[in-house]
Order: C-alpha cells, then sequence, then structure tokens
C-alpha cells in the first residue's frame, strides 16, 4: 500500500511538473484580462546605461500599442524585471515571468551571457523571446524561438569595414574593450582581409578602464590610416584625441549615446558610427518615433531605445498574427518572418535570428556634440 | 617615434600613477584614523566631481566655488557615514569584516544613487589653467596633467605634515591605535574619527574634481578607482601618503611599460603579479616600517 502511494504521488508531482512546463501560456484564457509581455532588462548594475534607455522604448510601445487597441481588442501590459546585469538573476528573473507571472512572450535581456542563460529554458519549451543584443556564441544558432532585435556583432564588424574601406583606409589599428569590444574584434579581425583592410596595432583595455593613454600612445607611434574603437565609454576616444591623433575613429554601435558621447567632451568631434537612427536627421519613418519619444521623455532617442521600442511592436505583432490564446510555440512561428521596424528592416526567419542586412545600417557623424546622418550607404 | 612612445607612456604612467595615489590618499586617511578599508572611497570622487559639475555647468557657478563646494560635498557625505552608521557598528563592537561590508554596501548605494539623480552620462569638467598642450620629448603634455601632478605632491606634503606636525593629526592618529588611551589623556575618540571621515570625503572629492577633467566620471567609476587606490595604498605602506604616491607610480608606470613592452591583454595579468611579488618580498610595503609608522 505504502509503495502505491508513494507511485501515485510520484506521478501526481510529474503532472504537476508538466503542467508547469506547459502551462504558462494557457493560463491566460479571461479575454478581458491584459495580454502579459515579459521583459528583462539590466536596470541596476553595469549595463544599466543600455537597460534604461531601453526600458523607455518598451513602455513608449506599450502605450502606442494600447492607444492603438491593444492586442485584438486586449491591451498589452508589459511586466518588467530587473536583471541587475547578472545571468543569475537574469534567469531567476525569467522563471518567474514565464512559470509565475504567465507572461506569453518575453523581451530582452540584453547582455549575451544573460540572453544565453535566458534561452536555456525559453529554446527548450520553444518560448518566444526576443532579445535586445546580437546573436551571441554557436549554441544561439539552435535556438529557433530566441529571436534578435540588434544586429549580429559580424554585421557590425562588416558595417565598421565597409566604411572605413570607402575612406581608402589600409592600415588600421583598433583600440577595444575586455567585452563587447572583444566580441566586436573578433570579427573585425576575421573579416578585414576581404575589405582591403590590414589591423597593425591592436590594443585592449578593461571594460572599466579609467584611462587607455598608454594604449592610445602605442597607436600613436604605429601611424594608421583610422583607429576602430569599440567600448561602452568615453574614454578610448578621449585618450585618442588627446594624444593629438587625428586619424579618422570609427567607432561602434554601443558608443552611440548621446551619453557616452558626452562624456567624450571636445574629443567627440568627427567620430563615426554604423547605427540605425539620427534623431537629427532621421529617415521618413522614423520621425513619428523620434517625435513621440521627444514628447514622452523630453529627450532624443538613439538606436539603442529604437531596438527596445521595435523588439516589443515585433513580438505584439507575433502575438497578434498567433492569437494571444495560441500558445507559446505558435506565437514563436509567427515571429519567423520579415518584420519592418523603426531601426531597420529585420527578417527573424534568418539564420542569425534578426535578418539584418548592411544595406540596413545608416552612418552618424559627431559634428558640434551632434550625430549627422552621412549619405555613406553599402550596397548589400 | 619611438623616443615619443617611451616618453608618452611613462607620462601616461605618472599621471596614472598619481590619479591612483590620490584616491589612496583618501583610504590610508580613514585606515590610519578609523582602521576600516574603505570600499567607497571612489564614491566620494564621483560625487564630488558630478557636484562640482552640476554646479559649473547648470547653474554656473565659478569654478573655485563650484570646487569648494564639491569639497564640501565630500566632507558632509564622510561626516553623514560615520554619525549615522559607523557610529552604531562602533557602539555594537561589530567586527573587522562587518565594516568592509558595509562600505561595499555603501559603495553600491551611492553608485546607484549618482545613476538615480545625475544620469548615466560620464561627467567632465573643464582643465585648470588655459587648457594649452605641451610637446616634451616627443609627447602630449596636457597643461592639466601638470596641474594634477604639483597638486598631488603639495597634497602628500601637506598630508605628511599633518600627521606628524599638527595637534589634530596626532590626535587621530592616537584615537585610531588606542581608543582607551586616546580617551584617557582627553581626546575626542568620535569627534576624531568623524574628522576622519571628512578629511577621507574631503581627499576623495578633491582627486574627483582633479581626475575629471582627464577621465569622464560617471556612476560606474567609483569602484575602479577605489580597487587601483587601494592597491597603491596598500603597496606604499597603508597609512602613509607617501606610500600612496609611490604604491601609485609603480603601479601606473608598470602598466604604461607593460603595455608598451607586450600587449596591453597582458596588462592587468604582469602588472598585478608584480605587485604579488612585490608584497611577498616586501610584506610591509614599498616604504617598510616607515611606510605602516605613517613615515
Amino acid at each position: 500500500m505504502r509503495r502505491i502511494d508513494r507511485t501515485r504521488l510520484v506521478a501526481a508531482a510529474s503532472g504537476l511538473a508538466l503542467l508547469g512546463v506547459v502551462g504558462p501560456v494557457a493560463a491566460q484564457t479571461n479575454a478581458s484580462d491584459p495580454i502579459k509581455i515579459g521583459v528583462i532588462l539590466p536596470l541596476t548594475g553595469a549595463g544599466a546605461g543600455l537597460g534604461i534607455p531601453s526600458r523607455n522604448g518598451i513602455l513608449l510601445a506599450e502605450k502606442q500599442i494600447n492607444a492603438a487597441g491593444g492586442i485584438k481588442g486586449r491591451k498589452i501590459k508589459v511586466v518588467i524585471e530587473d536583471d541587475t546585469t547578472n545571468p543569475d538573476a537574469a534567469l531567476n528573473k525569467a522563471n518567474n515571468l514565464i512559470f509565475g507571472e504567465k507572461v506569453v512572450a518575453l523581451v530582452g535581456p540584453i547582455q549575451t551571457a544573460n540572453t544565453v542563460a535566458v534561452g536555456g529554458i525559453t529554446a527548450p519549451v520553444k518560448f518566444p523571446q526576443v532579445a535586445l543584443g546580437g546573436l551571441g556564441p554557436a549554441v544561439e544558432l539552435e535556438r529557433k524561438c530566441v529571436f534578435h532585435a540588434a544586429p549580429p556583432q559580424n554585421q557590425n564588424a562588416r558595417a565598421m569595414l565597409a566604411y572605413a574601406k570607402s575612406l581608402g583606409v589600409k592600415n588600421a589599428a583598433a583600440l577595444y574593450d575586455s567585452g563587447y569590444g572583444t566580441v566586436v574584434w573578433n570579427q573585425l579581425s576575421k573579416f578585414a582581409g576581404e575589405y582591403g583592410i590590414k589591423f597593425g596595432v591592436t590594443e585592449k583595455f578593461e571594460i572599466a578602464a579609467t584611462d587607455t593613454t598608454p594604449q592610445a600612445a602605442k597607436i600613436r607611434a604605429s601611424q594608421p590610416d583610422a583607429i576602430f574603437v569599440i567600448g561602452v565609454t568615453g574614454v578610448p576616444v578621449r585618450a585618442i584625441r588627446q594624444l593629438q591623433m587625428k586619424q579618422p575613429i570609427i567607432a561602434a554601435i554601443g558608443q552611440a549615446t548621446y551619453e557616452i558621447v558626452k562624456s567624450m567632451g571636445d574629443a567627440a568631434e568627427g567620430v563615426v558610427f554604423p547605427e540605425f537612427l539620427v534623431p537629427e536627421d532621421p529617415l521618413p519613418h522614423q520621425k513619428a518615433f523620434v517625435d513621440a519619444y521627444k514628447a514622452e521623455y523630453g529627450r532624443a532617442p538613439k538606436s539603442i531605445e529604437s531596438i527596445a521600442y521595435d523588439a516589443l511592436k515585433a513580438m505584439s505583432q507575433a502575438i497578434g498574427k498567433a492569437g494571444p490564446e495560441a500558445g507559446n510555440e505558435a506565437i514563436c512561428a509567427a515571429m519567423r518572418g520579415p518584420y519592418s521596424g523603426n531601426s531597420t528592416e529585420y527578417d527573424f526567419s534568418a539564420p542569425d535570428m534578426t535578418g539584418i542586412k548592411l544595406n540596413g545600417f545608416i552612418y552618424s557623424k559627431l559634428v558640434g556634440g551632434h550625430f549627422n546622418r552621412l549619405p555613406f550607404k553599402n550596397a548589400e | 617615434m619611438l623616443l615619443g612612445l617611451v616618453s608618452q607612456s611613462l607620462l601616461s604612467g605618472v599621471t596614472n600613477g598619481l590619479i591612483y595615489a590620490l584616491v589612496g590618499f583618501g583610504i590610508a586617511a580613514i585606515f590610519r584614523g578609523a582602521h576600516i578599508a574603505n570600499v567607497m572611497q571612489g564614491e566620494f570622487s564621483v560625487v564630488g566631481a558630478v557636484v562640482v559639475d552640476v554646479l559649473l555647468v547648470q547653474i554656473g557657478m565659478p569654478y573655485w566655488a563650484a570646487a569648494i563646494i564639491g569639497c564640501l560635498s565630500g566632507a558632509a557625505l564622510g561626516a553623514l557615514i560615520d554619525v549615522v552608521f559607523i557610529r552604531r557598528l562602533v557602539a555594537q563592537k561589530a567586527p573587522d569584516d562587518s565594516y568592509l561590508l558595509f562600505t561595499i554596501g555603501v559603495s553600491i548605494t551611492i553608485s546607484a544613487a549618482v545613476l538615480f539623480l545625475f544620469g548615466r552620462e560620464g561627467h567632465l569638467l573643464p582643465p585648470i589653467g588655459s587648457g594649452q598642450i605641451f610637446i616634451v620629448l616627443d609627447a602630449v603634455v596636457q597643461e592639466h596633467a601638470l596641474w594634477l601632478i604639483g597638486i598631488s605632491v603639495i597634497l602628500m606634503f601637506a598630508l605628511r605634515y599633518f600627521y606628524r606636525r599638527t595637534t589634530l593629526g596626532m590626535r587621530m592618529s592616537a584615537a585610531a591605535i588606542d581608543p582607551d588611551g586616546a580617551a584617557t589623556i582627553g581626546i575626542d575618540v568620535r569627534a576624531m574619527r568623524t574628522l576622519t571621515f571628512v578629511l577621507g570625503g574631503v581627499l576623495g572629492a578633491i582627486a574627483g574634481i582633479l581626475i575629471t577633467p582627464i577621465i569622464p566620471v560617471s556612476y560606474m567609476v567609483g569602484l575602479p578607482l577605489t580597487l587601483k587606490g587601494f592597491s597603491a595604498a596598500i603597496l606604499g605602506g597603508l597609512t602613509n601618503p607617501l606610500g600612496a604616491v609611490a604604491g601609485g607610480l609603480v603601479i601606473g608606470i608598470l602598466e604604461a611599460l607593460v603595455v608598451m613592452q607586450m600587449s596591453s591583454a597582458y596588462k592587468d595579468v604582469v602588472t598585478f603579479s608584480g605587485l604579488i611579488l612585490i608584497m611577498i618580498f616586501m610584506p610591509r610595503g614599498l616604504l617598510g616600517r616607515a611606510g605602516r609608522a605613517g613615515g
């Protein structure tokens, strides 16, 4: 008798566990309830500089979607969680959102490590997720429900190299940080030959480095045609200009924010970025977003805000297409396909789970602390 | 160009070393006066710099007035932390590790407060002087870097004089070395500890104001500054301002030479391996017993 009870207990527990896995979508059955979409962002810690503007973009998208009637007549409600720039916290928050809050889809996180961690629980159950960073390690190629609203680093690298080639750069130097910078640098070094560019001195610095003058001094001695700078602060650009180097600086999209540009001071003059939004001179289809963002927050948005805005809108469109009660696999399937975003044209069915093409980048140059859109355009 | 590389590397090593020393001064002062390893020292610098930036840029106050208020903000923050928190910990006879955990917590809290109140942007102050650039041995020398070097040296000697020659400095040291003994000869131990934190806050703010024309200061900068300042202070003997300068210069120049001769990827590995060796063979720091005793 005791054995039977134990067997039943195990069976019941297994059943409950199974329900736990399939339960999150099935739980939202009341048609008057808002459709909950989970959002995981780094709102504190080192990544807060990315998380806070992303939250603003997402909240604006939520407001606009609800003002336009929501999804099939139902409002959406974003449930925002802070991953504290920590993969462990991101994982806990994702579990809570999916199995506790019973959201129908996830937007975020941003950092690669956090996205990979969360993908570990969303991918096995085909739960729809749009990360706000680009495709990370190879394991993500197998995760067909973890989409990316930002370009993979090979595209960022190619976009930088293409511009350098247009300037006639042959010998380049690179100054990159130990995190994001290293990932982009690996791709730059891989593709440089295709663009006829050779890297000479390449120097690395810590993400939170307060000074990179020794590295810049070494670059100065090598007299490159142009300098590629990849990081998340204005420190390396300042170091280069403080040493009176006049070469063109091509910086990665991660530095194309007003905050980082302000921290560059006068050194920002002439720095070029491949990116997606120049609020001073937006593309015609981006003007409404820029105006709405300014009206909401009293300041101009940049690519980070726009990418987050696109992520929520793309996911909401997929939920609408599949139907909010269709289940996670159906929503995931509905996400796969082209999407005309504010930032660029996406194709979430592409192998890199984002489908951003090189001609989807725009280029900006800093003049007097303002971003100026350049006429340069990649031919894809 | 090789001459330029060597001289530029050495110059940046000296400048960075003195930046570490400036932060190390405050760490040394608080360790000397309260025997607390203060992980929030870099945050004093961030607060001082951000306050000056706000007063200067947003309110339009003259630089000198903004700098004085920036130093006072560091002093006020130091006093507040002692009066509101440290006194309670002392009254409850908290062990040493509690103070370390406390300062880590306050460091994170101040960083979050700066993010909340002043945003995520990096703050930059105008350089002291006319912002001239000099070319010396093919190296670019900013006028502000010379001011930073000069003020650091003056501060070092001023602190040395303060601790060795003034009654207040000696009272502060005595109150930390033997609180009971100091109390029996009429020294107000509590007041001395508060003054220690005030001094630490002012030194942190001065460091922040001097650093910010060179390094953009944001909510993220405090901890990295503290770590380098700690390294400088410990290497020099932890309680001696002269030691902090010696330690800072060793770290700064070693970093610059590693970048120049090897790859920057190995900068921290080689630098900190060097520091480990120094600490193994010179466990009392670069200045030996003099460093520990305060020179």
